[in-house]
């Protein structure tokens, strides 16, 4: 697989491309705030996951489907709607291997999320060594 | 130019739709929570509100409950992904009949939403 391309595979890219149309200038910070989303939101599910709170596990997949879904990245938020789904109904039975493949997921979404930023021309450094900058 | 309020407990989607409609030329306002959100209408008037629907502590149908029935006059947007076992269709029906004047669906189209945004005003204002 030639990964320089991954992300025309891994996100629907026409829903960035209307984005960045109608942003124009606001683009790349309007995306820094969604990819950043799509990295804490996981972690913020591992969390709740270890507290075993079933409600706020479905409230942060709620929130990470929405924000992956309106930047194309369609795989990724159905992961999230199955979780949602799963959680909502106050059980975390069977759960954490599909938080585990959300949190590998949103390291890779990320990636390229800012790969395709950069091709895109960002201005500035997309993501420092750490992860995602704070929008 | 009309002044907007956006309730929504996804940050990233208030700054999306602020920046959207700060570029079409309107004065925008963006809070996290719905109770918030009550106490800035109390304290400056909007001409428009667009809501998130699921939120945690207020959802977006407690809130159009308890603003039409004190601002009766306030057009509303109300918008879902869905959510709490609701489609995001059945979400927004449920907002259309406790008084929203239009839906937005997640994922949203940008430009649909601009067009949704003038629609509403225009017709506030005739």
């Amino acid at each position: 697989m030639n990964t320089t391309n991954l992300y025309q595979e891994l996100i629907e890219l026409h829903k960035l491309t209307e984005m960045h149309e109608e942003l124009e200038g606001g683009f790349f910070t309007v995306v820094r705030h969604y990819q950043a989303g799509i990295v804490h939101r996981p972690e913020r599910i591992r969390q709740a996951l270890r507290e075993q709170d079933p409600e706020r596990v479905a409230m942060e997949s709620h929130s990470l489907k929405s924000v992956c879904r309106q930047v194309g990245l369609q795989n990724m938020g159905n992961l999230a709607a199955q979780l949602e789904a799963m959680s909502a109904t106050g059980s975390l039975q069977d759960v954490e291997p599909l938080v585990e493949q959300l949190i590998a997921s949103s390291v890779v979404a990320s990636q390229e999320l800012t790969r395709y930023c950069h091709d895109m021309g960002a201005s500035r450094p997309f993501q420092d060594k750490e992860g995602v900058n704070e929008p | 130019m009309a002044r907007i309020l956006i309730i929504d407990d996804d940050e990233p989607f208030r700054v999306h739709l602020g920046t959207l409609l700060r570029g079409a030329g309107h004065v925008v306002l963006e809070v996290e929570c719905a109770l918030h959100a009550l106490d800035k209408i109390a304290l400056d008037p909007f001409d428009l509100l667009i809501t998130d629907i699921f939120m945690p502590r207020m959802d977006g149908f407690e809130l159009l409950s308890t603003l039409l029935r004190r601002h009766p006059r306030i057009q509303v947007i109300a918008m879902s992904g869905g959510g709490s076992g609701m489609t995001p269709a059945l979400a927004l029906n449920v907002a259309k009949k406790l008084g929203a004047n239009e839906l937005i669906s997640k994922p949203f189209q940008p430009g649909a939403v601009l067009q949704v945004v003038d629609r509403v005003l225009q017709s506030a204002a005739v």
